[in-house]
């Protein structure tokens, strides 16, 4: 627990009657870093969002903003904003009553607010468009009126439910940049809800990933893309190949009959666990200079390279993302680095995982 | 083919306006008959329109009838707006359809059988039949009509802004005015002028629970008609029609001005960002 923590869940725990949300969360949020929960649709992350907000209480546990207890607050008396899913806009004010709601309600001086809400409005690059009423703002705009009207109380946290799901894909990968730009200027904490892991990679400092009400593994994108901690999050955060093997020895493993080296170690020797290589991380070449062969089944051209899928003599599918083309039916080499193959073992909690990484990283 | 399509439905339409505004035309019509009855028209006369204003009962009861129906509509409207916004927060969904029902019973029971009930009612507790009573009474059928207006209204409201409002720090009752009042204004709007139209028109509700020395045009109207209609009967009318059409004239009116002034400020703005750029 260290002093920088703005909000903490200890042991928190949410039902509707029997059906169980959440189930004990432990989780701390630092003051001004970016934070995603990601998970698909059911998985309580929104659940999460609303213990912040206060628009559910927990039925077990604590949760402390800014050091206070604040399970019985109710959210109009937390620090904390929101930026709805689908906006929320009063659409019977314009922009400027929109914005100006918080301020209006916390009684304070008309030309402060005037002030407040034309700087607001400058940052979400909105200024003029004051007396325009919601319906006549398109969905991009209406999604910065929300922004600006959350960020214009100056909150501790800022939580965005979703807030960028309903925009086509140009707007949503332009508000990705600018939403991460905002928060590193205002050093505002964000927590940010979505179920798309490229959005969760471009914007986080931390992603929680989680299934089932709960949180599976945590960590910066780089290390919960290069090393998830089980086969769940391989497949949910990006395109994953994903194998049986056998852990010979430290820095040694074995699958699809072949021993390769590799980083890994801190396992028992001959455990059985999974491996994880990356498509990207596949590179095509001969079938002498490979270190697999496979037989190239399909092939798809997505743009940025080729999907090419393969089978090895074994039948495992294999996934590669080359910016080569290959033929179909023709047999490939696969080359790998050590590093990119890395490996799992079955049933290891984030802790176990931590820990493991840490006796050997260290040496 | 088509066209001859577009006549018919002209034609029909023709036909239902023609059903449906004949029988005020002809009763408008005599009221300038200067023979007195509604059989042959032998000539013109403003003697009846002057008979009525200078008919101080009449007048007297006009505007009995238009304060019970501003007062009771007015008050109607702000229990029945309440009751509309409690009905759509209860959280049980068979509590809400079983009050629901009760609301909806109270819209579809003949009137005859509200009025006699208030009726009973009344002389049990040994209240005093008179204004208050038709007053009363006019509150409570005229609830259930703004209760029905005001719900789809807030059904239609998206409730994640109640939620945004408090996350912006509005208590409930700032909530409530804030938010709930002005996106179910329209709903309270036509709930008004629903009750107001009622009040104004009743008949079996304020013929039963009226007392002596007060009444209100329907009921006056009806007695006076069993006695042989007066010709004076056809004027006021026809100043009632024009009054209600004048109404409906200047609520067109001030819905275009608001709208062209709506656009026009629009317009301004667009000529503003466009200099910007």
């Amino acid at each position: 627990m260290t002093g920088n923590a703005i909000i903490e869940f200890n042991h928190v725990k949410k039902q509707y009657d029997d059906n169980v949300i959440l189930k004990d969360i432990d989780l701390e949020i630092e003051r001004g870093k970016f934070y995603t929960l990601l998970g698909p649709s059911g998985c309580g992350k929104t659940t999460i969002l609303n213990l912040v907000a206060g628009f559910t209480e927990a039925t077990e546990g604590t949760i402390t903003l800014n050091g206070k207890k604040v399970n019985d607050i109710p959210p109009n008396q937390r620090t904390v904003n929101t930026v709805f899913q689908d906006y929320a806009l009063f659409p019977h004010m314009n922009v400027f009553e929109n914005v100006a709601f918080g301020l209006r309600i916390k009684k304070m001086n008309k030309n402060v607010i005037k002030e407040k809400v034309a700087e607001v409005l400058k940052m979400v690059q909105l200024s003029g468009y004051e007396e325009r009423g919601i319906s006549e703002m398109s969905g991009g705009q209406r999604q910065r009126v929300a922004i600006a009207r959350a960020l214009v109380n100056e909150p501790d946290v800022l939580l965005l439910d979703e807030p960028l799901s309903a925009l086509d894909l140009k707007l949503r990968t332009d508000m990705q940049y600018e939403l991460r730009e905002l928060q590193q200027r205002l050093g505002i904490t964000f927590i940010f809800v979505t179920h798309d892991q490229e959005e969760a990679l471009a914007m986080s400092d931390i992603i929680f990933v989680m299934k089932e009400g709960e949180i599976v593994q945590s960590g910066t994108p780089v290390d919960i893309y290069d090393e998830p901690i089980n086969r769940y999050v391989a497949d949910f955060i990006g395109e994953s190949n994903i194998v049986k093997g056998t852990m010979i020895q430290d820095y040694e493993v074995s699958f699809v009959g072949h021993t390769f080296e590799c980083v890994d170690a801190g396992m028992r020797p001959n455990e059985k666990v999974e491996v994880v290589l990356r498509p990207e991380d596949l590179v095509l070449t001969s079938v002498e200079k490979g270190k697999l062969t496979v037989q190239v089944d399909t092939q798809l051209f997505r743009g940025v390279h080729y999907e090419i899928i393969g089978y090895d003599r074994d039948g495992n599918e294999w996934m590669v993302h080359s910016t080569k083309k290959a033929k179909v039916g023709s047999e490939v080499g696969l080359y790998f680095e050590p590093e990119d193959i890395h490996v799992m073992r079955f049933g290891e909690s984030e802790q176990e995982f931590d820990a493991r990484l840490e006796s050997y990283e260290e040496e | 083919m088509g066209q001859k399509k577009f006549k018919w439905s002209n034609l029909y339409l023709i036909f239902v306006f023609i059903v449906l505004y004949l029988p005020i035309l002809y009763l408008i019509f005599y009221s300038f008959n200067e023979g007195g009855t509604m059989n042959s028209f032998t000539g013109f006369t403003w003697e009846y329109y002057q008979a009525v204003f200078a008919d101080k009962r009449l007048i007297s009861i006009v505007l009995n009838t238009l304060l019970v129906a501003l007062l009771s509509s007015l008050l109607a409207t702000i229990i029945g707006t309440l009751g509309a916004i409690g009905i759509h927060y209860v959280k049980k969904r068979q509590t809400r359809n079983t009050l629901m029902s009760f609301n909806n019973v109270l819209m579809v029971s003949p009137d005859v059988i509200i009025g006699a009930s208030f009726l009973i009612m009344f002389t049990f507790v040994g209240f005093k039949l008179g204004f208050a009573s038709v007053l009363l009474s006019h509150i409570a059928f005229s609830i259930p009509i703004v209760v029905l207006m005001v719900l789809p209204k807030l059904q239609e409201m998206n409730p994640s802004m109640i939620t945004a409002a408090r996350d912006l720090g509005a208590n409930n009752l700032q909530v409530l005015s804030k938010i709930i009042l002005p996106s179910i204004t329209p709903g309270i709007l036509a709930g008004y002028f629903m009750a107001f139209t009622y009040s104004l028109d009743d008949f079996a509700v304020t013929f039963f629970v009226t007392g002596n020395g007060f009444s209100t045009l329907s009921v006056e109207i009806y007695s006076r008609a069993r006695q042989g209609v007066s010709l004076e009967i056809n004027a006021l009318s026809a100043i009632m029609f024009l009054f209600a059409l004048i109404l409906v004239v200047g609520y067109y009116f001030i819905q275009q001005y608001n709208m062209t002034k709506k656009q026009k400020s629009r317009e301004r703005e667009r000529a503003k960002v466009v200099d910007l750029l």
